[in-house]
């Protein structure tokens, strides 16, 4: 469903991503992780239309993302790392907003809304001004309109930034459950428990080239170690420099 | 002192980085129009105070005692406008600031955060009126034939005004911020502010100062002298300033330096007051603005019906685009005074029509009234091309940091600037229209004016608001902490040198052929083919003009906005 082939942005000074190619499938959770200044977020702004690479494409659900763009982000549900919104609209109209840019039926909307907003407990913060929210409301706000079209694919950068332990919960089962229902999910996160917990496979990114790929099991085996936890393999990987 | 000056260091250097790093080349190049168009206004503002002194000094007794009246007036609106200013910039120094969560977190005290803010806050809102009173004293230095101890004087008592009207302000904010949250309090102010201004500009529209020109109602000179008269109680600060200065003028130095010493203690105290209030109040009262006040209205709904059904015509997403930018843009506050200022600018524009005396002059009224339908164009023009600058232009950049919101939709950056383009172009054009219809009839144009005003109003509406949005776009600045302000920059500056070179070209091209159909009509003859011809390419020229005005800023806009 997501297909990066030979992904490159060089910004002049430095190259973010550097020939980035990797696959992610229909129904699987894909973790993104990496250090600070790795390339995970340039990845993700280039894979939600944002930013458009230097060279190498990016397919999204069969539709080229140089070529078709609109199309492209149609099937698209974005979340980024930062909650930037419209603070002088409430809540239920950016939904509403959203609803209309991404062609959500207009008999669905209200019903949908309404159950997104419980489910993200902003129900009764529904009619207020979105700058009263606090910034893991926002946070909470942008998960909920992303959603609000049944994305086929969804990509999250750092989803849990803001969240409380109770949304961090919430939200994790939501995106296994949207997993289960065959929709792709592509998450970049410092937060390496939340990449062991939900993802089926990893890619670790340093410097804008990706070092290793697989599940937490395959990863284990490149770092040639045991029984480890993520964050050694993490660190012994970025250590090492171990290619794929 | 060091931990003030610590404070303060980050605005300082930021001003300097912004000078010193980045693209220097552009800095420069901007600080140099900008510093070239101040210097022209200091000189223009020069030059009228100078000539209009000179002409009170030549009449004898009568233009002197005006020349001081006009002292006073000047001294109490400079001040009214430092009071004013000095409010709204306190707020946002002191409350409203995005950083001061940060300074408060830091191990330093509410009352050095409180002054270092206070003192920035001071010099933001005095020095333009030190910068430009400077010019309108001097004229009344060399004037009056003053020495160095008028200027001294003059010197002192200003920057003590502004300390004193930054200290009251500062006093005002502290007192107000414990009663209300910061926010609601600069909402109300700027509203107060707009409502006063549109009062003033009524009260001196409606007293038809014109008339005062008119030799046959000296009378009511006299009459306009005594209304002249400003407070001036023995105890108003700005009384001090104004007998200093009038003093001074005079080589009475006595009095000048007893009221000069009065200005510079009462700053004093003021400042010592304020800051004995700041070390109790200012921490409360940033803490209650860190709040969010309730909605001021309530949504606008009647049994079920909202306005928003109106817009149902409108293509989906267009019409989301539509909705959303309708109502951030009606609730953002600092938004109402413009729209009020406008409404009110517009009624003045058709009554100064109803009132122009056609009649009393010896030219012929029909080719005089046709004259002023041709210059009505232009003027209504340069009105769309203001409003055009303060609100179509920064609209791309009030997207501000949400702009990813556009970018990761499904639109493409060129259905997104059309959007823009046309929820603009409909208000506008429905106003530049109403004007230049509305003037016409007033003036009883001819059919031909008529149709010639509305056709050619048709075409710049769009030209004038294409190139708003489109430079907006090349220009936008999605990090600004207030978008609305962009417009004073240099894309502003650009697009309206751009308006109203359009605008005049335009009406140079239609002024030649309008005039020789005009007077072929009045004299009964009938138009050459070459006239005819010269007609038809002049009004082609205008008309492509207009176009390439709709289509190419926005195209390159569409160019600067789509990912990179």
């Amino acid at each position: 469903m997501i297909t990066l082939s030979e992904l490159t942005k060089d910004y002049g000074t430095t190259v973010a991503v550097d020939k980035l190619s990797l696959t992610v499938n229909a129904g699987e959770i894909y973790g993104f992780i990496g250090p600070n200044g790795a390339g995970k977020t340039t990845t993700i702004r280039m894979m939600g239309g944002i930013l458009a690479p230097t060279s190498g494409s990016i397919v999204i659900g069969g539709v080229d993302m140089a070529r078709n763009p609109v199309e492209g982000k149609r099937m698209i549900g974005f979340v980024p790392d930062r909650p930037f919104l419209y603070e002088k609209l409430t809540g239920m109209e950016f939904l509403e907003f959203s609803a209309n840019l991404y062609n959500v039926r207009r008999g669905l909307f209200p019903e949908k809304a309404k159950r997104l907003l419980q489910q993200f407990a902003l129900w009764t913060w529904a009619d207020e001004l979105i700058e009263a929210y606090s910034h893991g409301m926002k946070q909470r706000l942008i998960i909920a309109a992303a959603l609000l079209h049944d994305p086929q694919i969804l990509i999250i950068d750092e989803p849990m930034v803001g969240l409380d332990p109770e949304a961090v919960h919430m939200v994790k089962d939501i995106l296994k459950d949207l997993a289960a229902s065959q929709t792709t999910i592509f998450v970049s996160t410092h937060t390496l428990s939340i990449a062991e917990d939900l993802c089926h496979r990893i890619g670790l990114i340093h410097k804008g080239t990706l070092l290793a790929e697989g599940s937490l099991k395959e990863l284990k085996q490149i770092a040639r170690l045991g029984e480890a936890r993520l964050e050694e393999v993490f660190l012994t990987i970025i250590k090492e420099n171990t290619f794929l | 002192m060091k931990t003030l000056l610590s404070l303060i260091g980050p605005r300082v250097r930021s001003s300097l980085n912004s000078l010193t790093r980045g693209n220097r080349k552009n800095v420069w190049s901007r600080l140099v129009m900008f510093g070239g168009l101040g210097l022209l206004f200091w000189a223009g503002i020069f030059m009228i105070f100078y000539r209009v002194l000179l002409y009170f000094h030549s009449v004898q007794d009568f233009g002197d005692i005006l020349a001081m009246k006009f002292v006073s007036m000047i001294i109490l609106t400079f001040f009214m406008l430092l009071l004013f200013s000095n409010i709204i910039n306190c707020l946002s120094h002191l409350y409203l600031s995005q950083d001061l969560p940060l300074l408060h977190s830091l191990p330093v005290s509410a009352n050095d955060i409180f002054f270092s803010r206070w003192i920035i806050s001071a010099f933001d809102s005095s020095w333009m009126i030190l910068a430009f009173s400077l010019p309108v004293f001097l004229s009344y230095g060399i004037i009056f034939h003053t020495g160095i101890f008028y200027y001294a004087i003059f010197t002192t008592v200003m920057i003590f005004m502004c300390l004193i009207a930054a200290a009251l302000s500062g006093i005002l904010v502290l007192f107000g911020s414990k009663v209300l949250p910061a926010g609601r309090i600069r909402t109300i102010l700027i509203l107060l502010g707009a409502l006063m201004m549109i009062v003033l500009i009524f009260v001196l529209r409606f007293t038809r100062p014109e008339q005062l020109v008119n030799p046959d109602s000296f009378a009511s000179v006299v009459l306009y002298l005594n209304a002249l008269k400003t407070p001036s109680s023995p105890v108003l600060p700005t009384t001090w300033i104004t007998d200093a200065i009038l003093a001074a003028l005079k080589n009475d130095r006595a009095t000048a330096l007893l009221n000069a010493g009065l200005v510079v203690t009462f700053a004093c105290m003021l400042v010592f007051i304020s800051s004995m209030l700041a070390r109790n109040m200012y921490f409360p009262g940033f803490s209650k603005s860190q709040m969010t006040p309730r909605r001021l209205f309530a949504p606008l709904r009647y049994k079920g019906f909202s306005w928003e059904t109106l817009l149902n015509f409108l293509p989906r997403e267009s019409k989301a685009f539509a909705v959303k930018e309708i109502r951030t843009f009606f609730r953002d506050s600092s938004q109402w005074p413009q729209l009020f200022l406008m409404t009110a600018l517009i009624v003045i524009y058709i009554y100064n029509f109803s009132v122009l005396p056609l009649e009393s002059y010896p030219i012929k009224t029909i080719y005089l009234q046709n004259v002023f339908s041709f210059l009505n164009i232009g003027l209504a023009a340069a009105v769309l091309a203001a409003v055009a600058a303060r609100f179509v232009f920064p609209a791309v950049s009030m997207e501000s940091e949400a702009f990813w919101i556009v970018q990761s939709a499904p639109v493409s950056i060129g259905n997104f600037l059309w959007i823009k383009f046309f929820l603009y172009y409909i208000p506008l054009m429905m106003m530049a229209e109403g004007l230049v219809v509305a003037s016409n009839i007033l003036l009883n144009v001819s059919d031909f004016m008529m149709l010639l005003s509305v056709l050619t109003v048709f075409f710049l509406v769009p030209a004038i608001v294409g190139l708003a949005t489109g430079l907006g776009a090349v220009y936008a600045d999605f990090k600004s902490e207030n978008p609305a302000n962009i417009v004073t920059g240099f894309g502003g500056l650009l697009f309206m040198i751009l308006s109203f070179g359009l605008i005049a070209l335009v009406i140079i091209l239609e002024a030649g052929p309008v005039y020789t159909i005009f007077m072929a009509d009045v004299l009964g003859k009938n138009l050459t083919a070459l006239k005819i011809l010269w007609a038809v390419l002049s009004f082609a020229l205008a008309i492509f003009l207009c176009l390439l005005a709709t289509f190419y800023p926005i195209h390159l806009g569409r160019k600067r906005l789509t990912v990179k």
